[in-house]
């Protein structure tokens, strides 16, 4: 048994230790919001929050978690950042086919978390790692300001 | 003059027949019985003989990427051709299956196979000579008790004169040492860190360079050395250049777990050493490890991997992003970082996604040759943990040789403070490997 908080929920679930944590979301769970790309670290769109900072769940085993608190896409909005990045994304219309989106929009609401008035440098290095088929980067340069004047 | 003559041909035939006696005669078995009857029967035996196979690390050579335990086949690319380890399981024909614990026995401690005939030193039996009979014993007991796998090994690709097996009598007279004698003037945890380090792990077979002879050179004990396209850096207590100036408990993480912060994590040969043999062991036998190896004199090596732990690179940054005013700012190296390896080891050297990826402090990332550095992008690593498998995936099909050569150089800058210049044919070298 594995005690992990996931979205303010205490849950216990009986994994492998090293299951990675984005198969204990999506098929113990039934966290289906956040998406599997590479299974190797390389695309972003497994990225959940632990404590607030970014990680990617595809390569994460389950047990290294430990007492630090899960957030997914499905609560990402109960975040003042969430919010504010969710808000922009609709408003700029980001999203092309979506399937990368709710890695980049954890990404990006860690990097207004930590950093309220990032410059485009800053938004290079904090979301280069997320990467989207469709293209859609200048858009999610635009909604990630946006959010920060919000 | 004629008797002159006579007398020199007569030294000739004496010097030759005692050449050729020493070359041909068959080997002599030794006696194994007084060991035996030491020994516990049964499981007791079976669980100490796993503990030894494990300390003495066999399966790393006797098992092949992705293939069975033990069964042999694995590459040795010597600068003599190439030979191959064989099957060490139980299986009659292709393995071991038909040797008596006697020839088991000779095999560790002089290097001679069941037919009598001498076998190579990339099987570090120089080493495994100074087991005891007890333990060479327990071993065999414990392979035995595994399920037998036939697996013919490739044969060896070795010219002349190195493929004329008796040359190794030779070898074996100036290199192979008898069993290791305990210093009663050092404690029990230094002996047996001395047994554990000499006779099991042979450290040194990696860690130590070699004579003109391909023997461990003794006199540069722990100085470090090159093999198959990676560093076996020093680990003698040199400050500079060796582990002088680790402390016991990073030792020990490094060890036990593959990883100590402020040290980087184990990769490569280093990281399967780990993996197999050094993290199954007892705590108590670790720190003797660290207790003997930290007693072995300094070498200065003229390897420049000087660590240097916090390089104003590093400082300037945090996690999620490089100093804003960094010098390499628009560099292609700096582009891929920040893609592909970023979200993993963050920008502060302090690694984000795990412990593992932390990069500061690691010799890796301080060698301006990039050696391992570039054997690890290509390769990638992996560690098994208490929580889990680490890895990093490797990179060689995914950046090209101007690519990794780019990323290299960042790397050195950034997480070490070193100006490099390596080329896009160095990586292209490092592929060959």
């Amino acid at each position: 048994m594995i005690a992990l908080n996931i979205n303010g929920e205490d849950r216990n679930v009986d994994v492998p230790e090293d299951m990675p944590l984005l198969w204990v979301l999506r098929d113990v769970i039934g966290l289906t919001g956040t998406k599997f790309g590479c299974g190797i670290a390389q695309c972003g769109a497994c990225t959940v929050q632990l404590d607030g900072r970014p990680v990617r769940s595809c390569v994460l085993p389950a047990a290294s978690v430990g007492s630090r608190k899960i957030t997914t896409i499905e609560a990402v909005s109960a975040t003042p950042s969430g919010k504010k990045i969710q808000d922009a994304w609709l408003n700029l219309e980001v999203v092309q086919c979506g399937y990368c989106q709710s890695g980049q929009i954890m990404s990006a609401s860690a990097l207004l978390d930590r950093n309220p008035d990032p410059t485009d440098r800053d938004i290079d290095a904090a979301m280069s790692g997320n990467i989207c088929r469709c293209g859609t980067y200048p858009r999610i340069r635009a909604a990630i300001k946006q959010a920060a004047k919000a | 003059m004629k008797r002159l003559g006579l007398l020199f041909l007569a030294a000739v035939v004496v010097i030759g027949a005692g050449v050729a006696i020493f070359l041909f005669k068959p080997a002599s078995l030794p006696d194994v019985s007084e060991a035996a009857a030491k020994l516990p029967t049964g499981q007791a035996l079976i669980d100490r003989g796993e503990y030894l196979t494990r300390a003495a690390d066999c399966v790393a050579c006797h098992t092949t990427a992705g293939g069975k335990p033990y069964a042999g086949g694995l590459a040795f690319k010597l600068p003599f051709g190439i030979i191959y380890s064989p099957n060490i399981t139980a299986d009659k024909e292709t393995g071991i299956g038909n040797w008596t614990d006697a020839e088991f026995v000779r095999a560790l401690h002089q290097g001679i196979d069941k037919a009598g005939q001498n076998l190579y030193p990339a099987f570090s039996y120089a080493a495994y000579a100074q087991m005891t009979t007890e333990d060479a014993l327990a071993i065999k007991a414990y392979l035995f008790s595994l399920p037998p796998i036939s697996a013919e090994a490739p044969k060896n690709e070795l010219g002349f004169p190195f493929n004329q097996r008796y040359v190794m009598r030779f070898w074996n007279l100036l290199f192979v040492p008898g069993p290791l004698q305990p210093d009663p003037k050092q404690s029990e945890e230094w002996n047996r860190g001395a047994y554990l380090v000499e006779a099991m792990a042979h450290c040194g077979e990696c860690h130590t360079p070699r004579n003109l002879m391909f023997a461990v050179n003794n006199g540069k004990k722990f100085a470090g050395a090159e093999l198959q396209g990676w560093k076996a850096y020093n680990i003698s207590s040199d400050k500079q250049t060796g582990i002088g100036s680790w402390t016991d408990q990073q030792l020990f993480d490094y060890l036990s777990k593959g990883h100590a912060e402020g040290r980087g994590s184990a990769t490569g040969s280093m990281g399967e050493a780990v993996d197999f043999s050094l993290r199954h062991l007892t705590p108590e036998d670790v720190k003797a490890i660290v207790t003997y190896v930290k007693s072995v004199p300094p070498q200065t090596s003229a390897d420049k991997a000087i660590v240097e732990a916090e390089p104003a690179t590093l400082t300037a940054s945090t996690a999620y992003a490089p100093a804003a005013n960094a010098a390499t700012q628009d560099s292609l190296g700096l582009k891929i970082f920040q893609g592909a390896c970023a979200s993993c080891h963050g920008w502060n050297g302090e690694g984000l996604q795990t412990p593992y990826a932390s990069l500061k402090g690691s010799r890796t990332v301080n060698d301006p040759d990039g050696t391992n550095l570039i054997q690890v992008i290509l390769k990638g690593a992996h560690m098994t943990t208490q929580q889990g498998r680490q890895s990093m995936p490797g990179f060689a099909n995914a950046y090209s040789d101007v690519e990794i050569a780019a990323l290299s150089n960042y790397v050195l800058g950034h997480f070490g403070g070193k100006q490099s210049a390596i080329t896009p044919d160095n990586v292209a070298n490092a592929r060959k490997q």
